[in-house]
């Protein structure tokens, strides 16, 4: 194994290894058995445990002359372990992810299965992210969706949103399988690729669209928040293993950005637009989480078809800030509804008396989603602005008014779900230590990037270079590995 | 230390003070452990005084200097290629004397407000909101780059739209903080369209690349192609916050809000945040003729519409709102003819005299039975109205227009509600195609 710089692997791969291992290893402490009583702490334990080490891995990584992890064969472009900034800066953030979601989740639901299942998903999405090797891919593609798909089947009155996530995810893996197959045969990497390397491109396109929640093939991203549990819908979604794949496959090709990747960038834009006024109208917190949770990551996929580093750069700072943003106000609303039952935002519900400290920060993460100044998301709000505006003038208006109707949109649930007279009768409800825990390192998170952003900033530029391969190769690295 | 040093510290001492009362009452909040009302209000007005008082000696050393401005260069927020965000803030004849009044006039409300608002469940979070309002304001006055005054205008919006907002348990109050927060957010979008002119133009969004900033006799520095577009975007920005038709309807219910943020926001601060990001870019204004004409033109509907309106109003909080509409207008106005010190002084003294009848306006009736009881009996009619000089027809109509508020929101809600129907017939399809996909006859199973 060699770091492909020469460099002692000690120094990065056993970080990246624990990462992984982690969960695995909290799942295997859950499946045994022993643990029963404390299977809440075995899950925060272990995605804990891997979200330092994928720390740790960034700063290894930092601390290598390449800032590049290769290992095993070079195959059609890919490696099995490939370990880039991006895949790096992805680990700790899924992980905690993972961690706050353990950590808010209430106890009805905290079972060996559920916490076995979180655990496995949450290993085989790091996985993803530490490897370029297109088979590798397909098979993660298949391994991610199955504890989604099994969780949600199992979930009381869930059976319609299992099946729309498994007929939408049947299709996106077809067309995994199918593209990535004519890539591997065809890679239009190369300049001498012809007609399949093509069709595998948009292949490709297609399945990183519906894992996406693109429109036309959004459907299932509002059915999985509206019937599935709250963390099974953002441990699906959060993470962005589609936009990971699209960055491994679809970017950085030979001839400058693929038509497809045109076409993916243009249907997200519409995503991102429509999902913000579909999340105006809906009559459900969960309808509004699933709308908005679709309209931000949809905007990573716009960042990603730029030529510009400062577009991805944009790109990769929306991932992170629109993936805790969102987190937290999931999970705020998962506590409020697990005390309170379902919230329709038909009227107003006045739970601001009854529960003012998830008030707060609800009201915290939602301006933290719509880039209050001072959060990671204004930063990268002003990234993807400038960065699109630049490149295409329209895509920057679009994006402008996808996040002024998301704003719009995140104001009106707030006093929708916390405005209003409120019931006399109903108790009131304080927030856990465990809870406030999750929440707070949430957002401690988001404002510490956002007031501070130049390291993350800096960071993603030089990841963005890399994807882009605007950087000068370090020695022995080949060009067209990584992608 | 040099006086440039000397001024760069009292800069900061001015942003930094309010924002330091904002996390030292925020945190705690947010932890579960807020201060008490006393701790609460003294931190606050700790904040503001220090604001102010390092603004005052800031001024004395202006004074001293003839007013040259100084530029102060904090640091570089955050770079990526070509595009530079800066937090730049300059020290001139325009920004000081703002934040001396405006980081005043926090504090006596802030004084104002700690009695005012003793025992109210709110307590703590509206000393939170007027310290967010504060900084964002200092940010905002402060700014030597576009970034700069984003961050403050989007802090000012939006902690105006959650005080119209604060008695949370009445249905009028959220739906009035939500029209005014939409009301900003789309006008938003003029200077989030400006910010990335001005990076796409000059690289970074520093206004001392823009023009000079020797206020108020600062010089364009780009073309006038580019002074016409960034200043048509800045008025568009400036016409949500200012209340201007047709973007006016929002302020008026505004004033659902606690009084005391009422006063500080729609009788002096917020409403004339939009004249003073156009006063700051006088320098682009200047080359921008289109974009003057623009202001003059809505400034003076808008005038007329507020004048009009306001006196038809029949609660005391309305009038004053199109009073301070009007002004605002007449403010915009006195821009766009190019004047520069008359609207920064009419800023000024409307503010003030608008904050004190706003927050007076609690006791208007004891004040009014005062009044009459020193003059001996009613004061008398007002004056002369120029409408009452129209025809008899003339005057009801102009009456029955001012009654519907100048048909303003019956338009707006005509143009907004064909978008939602044919979204919420969206949303309706998006459910029923949820069901038929997974089996269910209805909107699909759902469980928290």
């Amino acid at each position: 194994m060699n770091t492909g710089l020469g460099e002692p692997v000690a120094m990065i791969a056993p970080w990246v290894a624990i990462t992984v291992a982690a969960p695995l290893v909290g799942a295997l402490v859950a499946a045994t058995g022993r643990a029963a009583g404390r299977l809440r702490a075995v899950a925060v334990v272990s995605s804990g445990v891997s979200t330092l080490a994928g720390a740790m891995t960034i700063a290894a990584l930092e601390a290598s002359a390449g800032g590049l992890l290769t290992w095993g064969p070079a195959f059609e472009g890919g490696r099995l372990l490939y370990v880039d900034r991006l895949g790096a800066a992805l680990l700790p953030y899924t992980a905690l992810v993972s961690t706050a979601i353990a950590l808010v989740a209430p106890q009805r639901i905290v079972d060996t299965d559920s916490v076995r299942r979180m655990l496995v998903g949450l290993a085989a999405t790091l996985a993803v992210f530490v490897t370029s090797h297109p088979l590798a891919l397909v098979v993660l593609w298949i391994v991610t969706a199955q504890p989604t798909w099994r969780s949600t089947r199992v979930t009381p009155g869930a059976g319609g949103a299992a099946r729309v996530f498994a007929i939408y995810m049947s299709a996106a893996l077809a067309c995994m399988v199918a593209g990535t197959a004519l890539l591997v045969v065809d890679p239009p990497w190369q300049r001498t690729s012809g007609a399949l390397g093509t069709a595998g491109g948009w292949f490709v396109a297609v399945a990183v669209m519906i894992r996406k929640g693109i429109v036309p093939f959004h459907s299932w991203y509002p059915a999985l928040f509206s019937g599935a549990l709250m963390s099974t819908a953002l441990r699906a979604t959060q993470p962005q293993v589609a936009a990971y794949t699209a960055v491994r496959l679809l970017v950085g090709h030979a001839d400058g950005v693929g038509p497809e990747l045109v076409a993916l960038s243009c249907f997200a834009l519409a995503t991102a637009v429509y999902g913000a006024a579909l999340a105006l109208v809906q009559r459900t917190l969960r309808g509004f989480i699933g709308a908005l949770a679709m309209s931000q990551s949809a905007l990573v996929l716009v960042g990603l078809s730029g030529t510009l580093p400062m577009e991805l750069n944009g790109a990769f700072c929306v991932w992170i800030s629109s993936g805790l943003a969102i987190t937290g106000i999931g999970l705020v609303s998962w506590a409020l509804e697990s005390r309170a039952g379902a919230i329709s935002l038909e009227t107003l519900q006045g739970r601001f008396q009854d529960a003012p400290a998830l008030a707060g920060l609800f009201l915290l993460f939602g301006m933290a989603a719509i880039g209050l100044p001072g959060t990671l998301s204004f930063v990268a709000g002003d990234l993807i602005v400038s960065g699109s505006l630049d490149d295409h003038l329209a895509a920057g208006v679009l994006v402008i008014a996808s996040t002024v109707l998301c704003g719009i949109a995140v104001m009106r649930c707030w006093f929708q779900v916390f405005g209003g007279p409120s019931a006399t009768d109903s108790p009131r409800h304080g927030i856990l230590p465990r809870e406030r825990v999750a929440l707070t390192v949430l957002l401690a998170a988001l404002f510490a990037f956002g007031i501070w952003p130049g390291p993350l900033v800096r960071f993603f530029g030089r990841a963005a270079e890399q994807v882009l391969g605007v950087s000068p190769s370090p020695p022995g690295f080949e060009p067209d590995s990584g992608r | 230390m040099t006086g440039h040093d000397l001024i760069q510290s009292l800069v900061v001492i001015q942003l930094a003070a309010p924002a330091a009362a904002l996390v030292a009452i925020g945190v705690p909040a947010l932890l579960g452990r807020p201060l008490g009302e006393r701790a609460t209000a003294h931190v606050v007005g700790a904040g503001f005084a220090a604001g102010f008082l390092a603004a005052i000696a800031t001024l004395a050393m202006l004074v001293g200097r003839g007013f040259q401005p100084e530029i102060v260069h904090l640091a570089t927020w955050f770079e990526v290629g070509h595009h530079e965000a800066t937090i730049h803030l300059v020290a001139d004849a325009l920004s000081v004397p703002y934040v001396c009044f405006s980081t005043g006039l926090c504090w006596l409300v802030n004084a104002f407000a700690g009695k005012y608002l003793h025992r109210e469940p709110g307590f703590t979070r509206f000393f939170i909101l007027l310290a967010l309002f504060g900084t964002g304001m200092n940010l905002m006055v402060l700014a030597d780059s576009i970034d700069v005054l984003f961050a403050g205008w989007e802090c000012v919006g939006i902690s105006s739209a959650l005080l119209i907002g604060f008695f949370h348990e009445r249905g009028n109050a959220v739906r009035a903080a939500l029209r005014a927060f939409t009301t900003y957010r789309i006008c938003d979008v003029g200077i989030l369209l400006a910010s990335v002119v001005i990076h796409r133009t000059v690289g970074s969004g520093d206004f001392e690349r823009l023009f000079g900033t020797n206020w108020p006799a600062g010089t364009c520095l780009v073309s006038a192609g580019t002074a016409t577009a960034v200043s048509l975007l800045l008025v568009f920005a400036s016409l949500g916050k200012t209340a201007q038709v047709p973007f006016s309807n929002w302020l008026p219910r505004a004033m659902e809000g606690p009084t005391p943020s009422s006063a500080i926001f729609y009788g002096a601060l917020s409403i004339h945040a939009g004249a003073y990001v156009l006063l700051r870019c006088e320098a682009l204004l200047e080359n921008a003729p289109v974009a003057r004409l623009l202001l003059v033109l809505i400034g003076g509907a808008s005038a007329v519409h507020g004048a009009l309106v306001g006196r038809v109003q029949t609660d005391l909080k309305s009038v004053l709102a199109y009073a301070s509409m009007t002004q605002a207008s007449l403010i915009l106005v006195e821009i766009g003819l190019g004047w520069r010190v008359i609207p920064l002084m009419h800023v000024v003294g409307h503010a003030i005299v608008r904050s004190l009848q706003i927050l007076r306006s609690p006791s208007a009736l004891h004040d009014r039975h005062e009044l009459e009881a020193a003059l001996g009996g009613h004061p008398g009619p007002s004056g002369l109205w120029p409408v009452s000089l129209l025809p008899a027809p003339w005057q009801h109509a102009v009456y029955r227009i001012a009654l519907e508020r100048g048909y303003e929101e019956m338009v707006i809600a005509r143009l907004v509600s064909t978008p939602l129907r044919l979204l919420e017939r969206a949303a309706v399809a998006e459910r029923r195609w949820i069901a038929w996909l997974g089996g269910e006859s209805g909107d699909g199973g759902r469980r928290s």
